[in-house]
């Protein structure tokens, strides 16, 4: 175990960009976790839209750029799309055969929406979603931090229905807006900006103060029996002034402090390296302080547009959505494959940094703790199946890495929907069968430590997971 | 003489009663078979006991149930003894259960949740246990006990319920909390998606007082929702610009005619039948035409909304569900109304055909998705001929809508447009001149305001010589919006504390309105808002057991408008002269005509029939079926209400409320349009009433086929308000594995279970009234034959009374069961109307009442109005 915490090599972790952020000492980080016997439970899910390169088996390319790893559960070959996850094989896991049943024949234009909530959210028409798993998470584990949890996006806001730009949905299925702007998160997670929130906190004390002597007076005008069941209401008012309280404890707690000087809040999209890297690193910031423990990220939009299609040119290709059209050019396959692969860098980057960081207020690495989902609800084209998933972490939590899960049947070589070229290829018949993927969510949500029996219709538990 | 003694004197009178008049069974045979339904209503009437001079008003037929001791003594017992003793008792306690030690009174003794194991474990046959010759319960015997078990459990439960006193005491529901904020603000928006739904009591009723609690995330769901309310209700600065988009088929006609490609058809062509039947421009003048889908358009400046321009030859003809597509672009403001002004007519006017339009709204979100939903509440009629049209209105409020979110995008990607479609919804027939609707202008403008500052911003910012002083005004303001809000005349002390509140919120607010819609928010998150109220009156009351005067108006106003009282029903109160029975009459009146009491019936009818039940069913496919299904119930009722005909109508009527959809699922001939209209049927008895409406029907199959299991246990609780006991825990599935049982016809299958021992005693009480309703397959339509064979819809009740199918039914109801129904109505629309759920105390009050409505003729009417003026209705 690296229990170098607070060294050098954690201080320069934007490594080889000229960027870095001076952490403060570590006491203020720990300073106040509320729950210190046992380690915080983590949960963080990446989205990335427009799937990835499925190419034939007949096809040249496939050696090399087929995202899928070859081989069985343990002794798996990794391609050149996910070579660079090499190094921590042991702390990853990768899956095939799980999607959504109900997105099975959707155009994959639409599958943001439903990747974490596993709603028939559909293609054309009326629209209702229902609560994503993140957002499950964070009204358990939201209890313990200043934030429920953090919602990520490279373009920002909520999208629109079938065209989602945030992987959160709240309990009424409608969209969290998500943040895009780096400095906006950071001033949100570490700087105080309380009066707002205290003036409103304040008049919500007030309006409850009035409510409880209201409530009080007109007790003695009902009779004994209308009183109890008075009782209730004020049993909420009650509640709320707890849960006020806790605000308030929260605004007046101080933020950790962190130093800003070499954190580049000002990257844009359009420096996609250096904007995914301090992304990232939010996310890694507001977990190491316990700000938050539930944090979704999506990478760009389905279908493209503006900030999405500038993310490519990390890897000196333009044109992102553009990408899974291109297959049928020449190099079209290494193209999609190389933008793939970087994507996967980057979240080995921040998995790597979890693992190097011991556990504030616990046993283990941080990444221990934590289940880190890197996906998306197309694999070819469009297609809406056999989602390409990586998990990494999460061994304190019971989970066992360094596998390739193979689920479902008729489709071990993961060549259904292989080589689709055509927009007109999600229409095309469901070949093999897969497993929903809301079981894997249901096997989270109760290694996570809830009691929870069903997700999305799912009531069974991924068995092997 | 002490009530009470009296009391159990007429009950034993009428137990003797009962028992006379049971012996002699009235047989339904052949002969009163060719009796019209209508003659046995007043045959069956004429058995009523409660038209029995001699009983009187306060007679009670249902007596508190007793402990069945006698039974349990005289065999149930020795069973117990022989059969489980030995390994239960005191040589050998398995399960540390002591079955010699069980106090058979189930009602007051303390066993009763032993006694269930008990009744488990004999009704699945799982005990004595199989190998023990010694012990071994032979079917008579198991079925003797699991019969007294069964009865005895089901009545501790009902006295268990029904002996705690309830009150009407109460949080609004969730509707009646939308309700009350639409009636208060003036906006007849829904606010309440974030609130939990409610839960139903064992009578089926959502605003019972047993039910509705509160929790700390439904209380400050409330304070959110309030507030957002009330900013809605409430505009700032000046009057917003707006925009107008005019649609001129004349001048798209004009546009295209410079384009080089456009392909005219002209009337006099060949093929322009089939032309006519697309969607198209036409000049009715010049006979040309050209195909057209829609187009885009934005605002014109200096556009006069409003304006009825002469009207144009030139039209766009919209066959049957076509839809005209506008792409309005992203100039629709963010909140107010639209509204959308079509001048339309028919190009036929035959009668067994109608024409309507419907809006809707929606965007493209990427390049294969998009969304799109109906805005307009109804669809409107288009009534009149072409060449006269008329307009047709629709006003859609902006921010309740699903909009656009990229509208405001400084990009062009993803696209940033809107899109309203004008379909018509039409039963069109195809015939040689095609009905369709010509539109030869089209207008709409948002916001539109027919003032400004808007009704509901004055309603609550009320004009007053006061406005320019701040704690005045403030207190005006606040004394106004708490006297409707709470109910009741609030007095300084009430308001003090509130203007305290704003004195602190004020700096905080650059105005003084937004400070005082917090304060508002703050009244409206208050008990007195939430909660019906009813107050311990002052000592020196003379009725302190009666609800004052302004509990009465909000009594009323729940029950009859599921909201709160308006301001004529509080003055009223106010000045004391509510519950003058000339003056409470007259409100009736008014309040049932006025439009909020469909609210009533809605929700009554939906709730007393369990109609949540069609929710969750999903063989019903078609939407327009399934919308005319759940609507019967409700337009039937409203009929009887309006007619005060007599509630034997909801056994059996000769006339059926349908739709033209509705019409057709029943084979009625002759039914056009999408309105509910009163239809006679005549001597056919397999429709007419409530209880061969689709909607109960469908709801109560299994998807593909009848359930009478289902259909059993819903007429029981439903209409004849005799639930049947739980089933036990665990019950075995029918193994549909067995070749034997899958031989079987579903009747067959159901009489092989009803034989089990252990099933018997409660499927006898069910399974015959379902099986009467096997002539309706799973969408409630009628059949003569299952999979070839003959349907058989014969049943026997567990009196030996045979029921002949559906007409057997209402005939043994309407003979028979007409008291019991009765009865029924009354105690489920009192317990509605209260709020609460009914006890022993009531029965007496429930009694009179049904006596009463039984004696003026069974009718809706009278029924609302007997509640009304009972003293139950007046009593805390």
């Amino acid at each position: 175990m690296n229990n170098k915490t607070v060294s050098l090599n954690r201080r320069n972790f934007l490594y080889g960009a000229g960027v870095a952020l001076a952490l403060p000492k570590f006491e203020t980080f720990a300073a106040k976790t509320p729950d210190l016997k046992s380690a915080p439970k983590r949960f963080v899910s990446v989205y990335h839209p427009d799937g990835v390169g499925l190419p034939l088996k007949t096809d040249p390319a496939w050696e090399d750029w087929s995202w899928f790893p070859r081989g069985g559960e343990r002794d798996f070959e990794l391609t050149k799309v996910l070579d660079v996850l090499q190094p921590l094989r042991s702390e990853i896991t990768i899956y095939s055969g799980l999607s959504h049943p109900a997105a099975r024949k959707i155009h994959g234009h639409s599958n943001a929406d439903q990747y974490l909530t596993g709603a028939a959210t559909g293609g054309h028409g009326a629209y209702q979603n229902s609560i994503s798993l993140d957002q499950v998470i964070a009204a358990h584990a939201g209890e313990f931090t200043r934030h429920s949890s953090l919602v990520m996006s490279t373009n920002g806001g909520i999208g629109g229905p079938r065209g989602a730009q945030t992987q959160s949905f709240n309990r009424e299925g409608r969209p969290i807006p998500a943040q895009n702007k780096p400095k906006q998160i950071f001033d949100m997670l570490f700087v105080t900006s309380g009066k707002d929130a205290r003036a409103r906190l304040s008049r919500s004390k007030s309006a409850l103060d009035f409510l409880i002597a209201n409530t009080r007076s007109l007790g003695q005008e009902l009779s004994g029996h209308d009183q109890q069941t008075l009782q209730q209401y004020l049993d909420a008012v009650r509640d709320t002034e707890i849960k006020l309280a806790k605000a308030q404890q929260w605004i007046d707690t101080p933020v950790p402090q962190v130093d800003t000087m070499h954190l580049k809040l000002d990257a844009d999209p359009k420096e996609a390296r250096f904007y995914f890297q301090t992304m990232y690193e939010l996310i890694y910031l507001s977990f190491l302080s316990d700000s938050t423990r539930v944090a979704t990220f999506q990478l760009g939009r389905e279908n493209g547009e503006g900030p999405h299609d500038l993310l490519s040119k990390a890897v000196g290709l333009g044109n992102a959505h553009g990408l899974t059209h291109d297959v049928k050019k020449p190099d079209g396959w290494k193209n999609l494959g190389t933008y793939n692969r970087y994507q996967a860098e980057e979240f080995g980057r921040f998995v790597q940094k979890l693992k190097d960081t011991s556990e504030p207020t616990g046993q283990g690495s941080m990444l221990d703790n934590t289940f880190a989902m890197h996906g998306s609800a197309s694999s070819s084209f469009h297609l809406s199946r056999n989602y390409p998933i990586i998990s990494a972490g999460g061994k304190n939590l019971g989970f066992k890495n360094g596998r390739f899960l193979k689920f479902g049947t008729g489709n071990e070589d993961n060549q259904a929907g292989a080589g689709i070229v055509s927009d007109a290829g999600w229409r095309g018949k469901i070949e093999a069968e897969e497993l929903p993927l809301a079981c894997l969510f249901v096997t989270v949500l109760q290694k996570l430590g809830l009691d929870v029996q069903s997700f999305g219709g799912s009531t069974e538990t991924l068995s092997g997971v | 003489m002490n009530p009470c003694l009296m009391n159990t004197l007429k009950i034993t009178i009428l137990l003797v009663l009962v028992l006379v008049s049971a012996s002699p069974m009235l047989a339904v045979g052949e002969d009163a078979k060719a009796t019209p339904l209508q003659e046995v209503r007043e045959f069956g009437r004429k058995k009523s006991r409660f038209l029995q001079e001699t009983i009187g008003d306060t007679l009670a037929i249902r007596a508190i149930p007793k402990a069945n001791l006698s039974d349990f003594h005289n065999s149930v017992g020795s069973l117990l003894e022989k059969h489980c003793v030995a390994c239960h008792g005191p040589q050998e306690t398995k399960a540390q259960l002591r079955v010699d030690k069980l106090n058979p009174d189930l009602l007051t003794g303390s066993d009763i949740e032993r006694w269930r194991e008990v009744y488990g474990v004999l009704s699945n046959s799982e005990m004595p246990p199989e190998g023990e010759p010694d012990y071994e319960l032979a079917d008579a015997d198991r079925r003797n006990v699991v019969a007294w078990l069964s009865d005895e459990l089901n009545k501790a439960s009902l006295v268990r319920r029904n002996t705690s006193e309830h009150s009407s005491f109460r949080r609004m529901t969730k509707y009646e909390y939308n309700y009350a904020l639409q009636d208060l603000l003036g906006l007849p928006f829904t606010f309440v998606d974030t609130l939990p739904p409610e839960t139903a009591s064992e009578d089926g009723f959502k605003n019972s007082s047993r039910m509705l609690q509160m929790s700390s995330m439904q209380f400050e769901t409330y304070r959110d929702i309030g507030l957002e309310a009330l900013k809605k209700a409430t505009v700032h600065g000046e009057r917003p610009e707006a925009v107008t988009y005019i649609i001129s088929p004349r001048e798209e006609m004009e546009k295209a005619s410079e384009k080089k490609k456009a392909e005219f058809f002209d009337q006099n062509d060949k093929n322009y039948a089939s032309n006519k039947n697309r969607q198209h421009l036409f000049n009715q003048q010049t006979g040309k035409g050209l195909r057209y889908s829609g187009g885009t358009w934005t605002p014109v400046a200096d556009a006069v909304s409003g304006e009825t321009p002469a009207v144009s030859p030139v039209v766009v003809v919209l066959p049957r569900s076509h839809e005209l597509k506008l792409n309005l672009g992203r100039f629709l403001p963010d909140e107010g109304t639209m509204r959308v002004r079509i001048r339309a007519g028919r190009t036929t006017m035959e009668a067994d055909e109608y024409a309507s339009l419907r809006l809707v709204f929606g965007a493209h979100t990427s390049n294969n998705a998009n969304f799109s939903q109906v805005v307009s509440e109804r669809d409107i009629l288009v009534t009149v001929q072409g060449d006269t049209p008329q307009f047709i209105q629709f006003n859609i409020p902006l921010s309740e809508i699903p909009r656009n979110p990229f509208r405001k995008l400084s990009t062009t990607f993803p696209r940033r447009d809107e899109l309203l479609s004008i379909r018509n919804v039409s039963n069109a027939h195809n015939k040689k001149e095609p009905l369709c609707v010509l539109i030869d202008y089209i207008e709409i403008t948002a916001p539109y305001y027919d003032q400004w500052p808007p009704d509901t911003h004055n309603s609550v910012f009320v004009g007053s010589s006061h406005r320019s002083d701040e704690e005045k005004y403030g207190r005006e303001v606040l004394t106004g919006f708490m006297e409707r809000a709470w109910r009741r005349s609030v007095s300084s002390q009430d308001v003090d504390p509130l203007m305290a509140l704003f004195a602190k919120y004020r700096s905080e607010f650059t105005n003084f309105e937004d400070a005082m819609l917090e304060v508002m928010a703050t009244v409206l998150a208050a008990p007195e808002f939430l909660y019906v109220t009813q107050k311990v009156s002052a000592s020196h009351s003379p009725n302190p057991q009666t609800i004052s005067d302004t509990e009465l108006a909000s009594r009323l106003s729940f029950f009859l408008w599921c909201s709160i009282p308006d301001d004529e029903l509080l003055q009223l109160a106010h000045q004391g002269t509510l519950t003058d029975p000339r003056v409470l009459n007259a409100q009736v009146k008014r309040m049932l005509a006025d439009s909020r009491s469909h609210r009533f019936s809605q929700t009554f009818v939906q709730q007393w029939l369990g109609l949540d039940g069609l929710k969750s069913v999903t063989h019903v496919t078609d939407s327009s079926l399934r919308e005319a299904m759940q609507e019967e119930p409700v337009a039937f009722f409203n009929e009887v209400l309006e007619c005060n005909s007599s509630v034997m109508d909801f056994i059996h009527s000769d006339y059926v409320m349908v739709n033209e959809r509705l019409a057709d699922h029943y084979k009625i001939p002759s039914v056009f349009g999408p309105h509910f209209r009163k239809v006679k049927i005549g001597s056919q008895v397999n429709r007419g009433g409530i209880l061969t409406g689709a909607a109960v029907l469908a709801m109560n199959s299994d998807g593909t086929d009848s359930h009478p299991l289902k259909r059993g246990i819903w007429l029981l609780e439903h209409v004849l308000h005799d639930p049947p006991p739980p089933p036990p825990p665990n019950v075995p599935e029918v193994d549909l594995t067995d070749p034997e049982i899958l031989k079987m016809t579903l009747k067959q299958r159901i009489a092989d279970h009803r034989s089990k021992p252990a099933c018997i005693s409660c499927h006898a009480k069910i399974d015959p009234w379902g099986i009467a309703f096997e002539n309706y397959d799973a969408l409630g339509a009628y059949r003569t034959q299952v999979e070839n064979k003959a349907v058989d819809a014969t049943s026997s009740l567990f009196n030996k009374q045979e029921l002949a199918g559906i007409e057997g039914l209402k005939r043994y109801l309407l003979t028979d069961r007409q008291d019991q129904f009765a009865r029924s109505m009354v105690h489920k629309m009192t317990a509605y109307a209260l709020g609460r759920p009914l006890s022993f105390s009531d029965r007496a009050d429930i009694d009179g009442m049904t006596s009463q409505f039984r004696k003026r003729g069974d009718r809706l009417g009278d029924l609302i109005d007997l509640i009304i003026s009972s003293e139950i209705f007046h009593a805390k």
